[in-house]
């Protein structure tokens, strides 16, 4: 497989340069493959390939070894981390470091009805009981919101460039923000990984998350995001893994009836009955509700309602339903 | 049958059978939901309510007017009580209940006819205060006035 | 490998780094009580029994400490709005709360207590009475702002962690009047212990009662068939009590507790000495009110 995804991707180089020059076109390649020959019969355009990875997918932890590392190495580690990222902290329950800002004071931004600003990275701590102003108790989720910094900003142009640029194409209006929670240990992730928080000034985070922003809500990367950033009575989008629930039938995954425990049924109590018809087609579509693994699945739970905002314990009790002890992606929907 | 025997020598030994019911066994079976053919306890003084309970065959739920078939608080509810059709409100229920609403040790029905006008004219127990704003507001959406029940009752909960 | 070993011994020491931060969070207060010499504020023992909900579950899976801070903050601050007293299982209460449905709109109910559950804010007590030969129980949350007035009626204890088999018992012992009168303890004087035996009704019953080993009932095995005894004697765990870990995951450790209420304690304290003060100053009042 991997040769085969080589292979198309010289192909695509190739024919990009060939698009260019049409008249060598025609012109027999190189190689000797199968593939080859039936893409130069038709005489198709070869597509790029669909999945461009974007600049944030890399390896994130480095293969762990026996080092050998005598103590005193050890310490030396230990003490250049410290200068990169600050002494380590626990703050709020959660190892990180505490590292000096390195940027300059913030302008307030415009920011009209129609743009889109940055979401946070959270954590599902627990339920927890309110009281609304009618004396009605309402069961709310806890969500940790510890140590979000912006550690890159992608402007529109930037963002997305997968294709070639036509003419009538539309203008991207779109950005993207970079936002990273809990500050780890340089020394366990990769190289590459660390580089990407270079110009921010934070040391590699555990999670990162991209968001798309307009413009006009971009913040400069460095910036600290605390639960502040939302406000009492503010509806978001939290995006999170369900519940696992391993493989399941067709009555717990989808909520079938079943069928009757007596009159002469054997054996299909919880079954799903027929799948499908001999008649019309004599197969089964696509998209066929059957037994299979439900649960941990990354799914939005939409318009949450903020209740309660906690500054010093960075917490937003809302009305939600995702799994507990999972990060979460929370945003606004401007 | 157990309740029947159990009643019956009860009438035996003293008059105020009524009273000593609830010391000596349960109407309820240990599910506790009101659904149908559960046996109910009248407790307002309308005649038949009252001979039914003396004789020791408490009205059993033959349909619960609501969406889920289980009854709670404020439901209303077709009872067959004495060989007749009746219709009553249940006023308690010895399900488990949320936090602030009473829970009682009988699951209790007062009995109505068609136009909402109670059978009886006083309930002995105490029933709970949020059917005032139940039955209020079921009145509205339908011919039948439930109020008038509120009306004949001595303490509230 | 011993990137690992490195990483674990971080975290230790970390945990001892946290551990020093409260100690010293807590320092304050023993200074001032230094300071004034005389009073010495020591965390009394019976903490855990006052302030039972103060401690939290002790399934690992539910516990978050954060979490659990967050709550004690609200308990504390419902608890300066209005005075929730330390009462037992066991114990008379009237509670008058908000009622939406009343004209008054406020309720009162009297009724002993058969029940305590839930930890931190949620925790939550049953109230029993029997009115116009009707049992009654009413669940409340301790912390629920509808909630006017918690006032203990009688102060004792009962045999038992749960009275639920009041439910079959004779009427007689879950009976209380609404208008009952208050009954003061002394100053320090210990909570009495009632040792009633209840007279349960003939079967058949809510609950197995004969299978939980309570203490406060009077002769179950008059009530039970010979098979319901070899099946109460073949469910029975006399071993139980020797087992330490059950112990261990059934309880909060006392290390953790003393961190509890040290984190309280003193806020504890003063609402209940305020307290105090507001009930003598109530107490001067009433006759004026009746005169």
């Amino acid at each position: 497989m991997a040769l085969n995804h080589n292979l198309r991707l010289a192909l695509s180089n190739c024919n990009r340069i060939l698009s260019r020059k049409s008249n060598i076109f025609e012109t027999p390649f190189l190689f000797g493959c199968s593939e080859v020959i039936n893409i130069r019969q038709k005489k198709v355009w070869i597509r790029p390939p669909r999945v461009k990875y974007p600049l944030w997918f890399l390896q994130k932890e480095r293969a762990e070894y026996i080092e050998n590392l005598t103590r005193n190495n050890k310490a030396f580690i230990e003490e250049v981390v410290h200068d990169q990222c600050g002494a380590p902290a626990v703050k709020s329950g959660i190892e990180t470091y505490n590292t000096p800002l390195k940027i300059e004071p913030l302008q307030p931004l415009e920011i009209t009805t129609s743009s889109k600003r940055t979401g946070l990275i959270g954590k599902i701590i627990g339920q927890y009981p309110l009281w609304m102003k009618n004396g009605e108790k309402c069961r709310t989720t806890l969500v940790q919101v510890v140590d979000n910094h912006i550690i890159k900003y992608i402007p529109p142009e930037e963002f997305k460039p997968n294709r070639k640029p036509y003419r009538g194409e539309p203008k991207r209006k779109l950005g993207c923000l970079l936002v990273g929670a809990e500050s780890g240990d340089p020394s366990l992730y990769t190289k590459e990984y660390c580089g990407l928080f270079k110009n921010s000034g934070v040391p590699p985070k555990k999670k990162l998350c991209r968001f798309i922003i307009t413009p006009d809500a971009m913040l400069p990367p460095g910036t600290p995001l605390t639960a502040a950033h939302f406000r009492p009575r503010e509806f978001l989008d939290v995006r999170g893994l369900t519940v696992d629930r391993g493989f399941q039938g067709v009555m717990k995954r989808w909520g079938f009836k079943g069928m009757p425990a007596t009159h002469g049924v054997t054996k299909s109590h919880r079954r799903g009955g027929c799948i499908a018809s001999g008649a019309g087609k004599a197969r089964v579509y696509p998209g066929k509700k059957m037994p299979g693994h439900m649960g941990n699945r990354w799914r939005i739970a939409k318009g949450t309602e903020v209740l309660r905002i906690n500054t010093t314990e960075p917490m937003m009790p809302q009305r939600c339903w995702l799994n507990q002890s999972s990060s979460l992606v929370v945003r606004a929907p401007l | 049958m157990l309740i029947t025997k159990n009643v019956k020598s009860l009438l035996s030994r003293t008059p105020s059978a009524l009273k000593l019911c609830s010391d000596l066994y349960h109407t309820t079976p240990c599910l506790h939901h009101i659904k149908l053919l559960t046996r109910l306890r009248v407790v307002d003084n309308c005649e038949i309510g009252r001979q039914a309970m003396a004789e020791g065959k408490p009205p059993r739920v033959i349909a619960i007017y609501n969406q889920t078939h289980i009854g709670t608080i404020g439901d209303k509810v077709l009872v067959a009580i004495k060989g007749e059709k009746k219709k009553g409100i249940i006023v308690g229920v010895k399900k488990h209940q949320k936090p602030h609403i009473p829970k009682t040790d009988t699951n209790n029905v007062v009995l109505i006819d068609d136009s909402g006008t109670p059978l009886g004219t006083r309930i002995h127990v105490p029933i709970p205060s949020m059917l005032r704003t139940i039955l209020k507001e079921k009145t509205l959406s339908k011919g039948a006035d439930y109020t008038k029940l509120l009306a004949i009752a001595t303490t509230f909960i | 490998m011993l990137s690992c070993i490195s990483r674990v011994h971080r975290s230790t020491r970390l945990n001892s780094l946290t551990i020093l931060r409260n100690l010293s969070k807590n320092s304050p207060l023993q200074f001032e009580n230094a300071e004034n010499g005389e009073k010495k504020l020591s965390i009394p023992q019976e903490n855990r029994f006052m302030y039972q909900e103060f401690l939290p579950d002790p399934e690992l899976k539910f516990r978050n400490q954060v979490r659990e801070k967050l709550e004690r903050s609200d308990m504390i601050k419902r608890r300066s709005v209005i005075d929730i007293p330390s009462f037992f299982v066991g114990s008379i209460l009237s509670v008058t709360s908000a009622d939406k449905h009343d004209p008054n709109k406020t309720r009162k109910f009297v009724g002993i207590c058969i029940q305590k559950r839930y930890c931190g804010l949620r925790h939550e007590f049953v109230l029993r009475n029997v009115v116009d030969n009707l049992g009654i129980e009413i669940a409340y949350d301790m912390y629920d702002p509808t909630i006017h007035n918690i006032t203990v009626l009688r102060l004792e204890k009962r045999l038992d962690d749960d009275l639920l088999y009041l439910r079959d018992a004779l009427p007689q012992y879950s009976t209380f009047p609404f208008d009952m009168e208050p009954e003061y303890l002394l100053d320090g004087a210990p909570v009495p212990i009632n040792d009633i035996k209840v007279k349960l009704k003939p079967r058949p019953w809510v609950g197995r009662w004969e299978r939980k080993g309570y203490k406060g009932i009077d002769d179950v095995d008059q009530h039970i068939t010979e098979k319901m005894k070899g099946q109460k004697k073949k469910l029975e765990e006399p071993w139980e009590k020797y087992d330490l870990m059950k112990e261990y995951r059934r309880t909060i450790p006392e290390e953790e507790q003393e961190e509890i209420f040290s984190e309280v304690f003193s806020e504890l304290h003063q609402l209940s000495l305020s307290n105090k003060k507001l009930k003598k100053s109530r107490v001067y009042v009433k006759p004026k009110k009746t005169g």
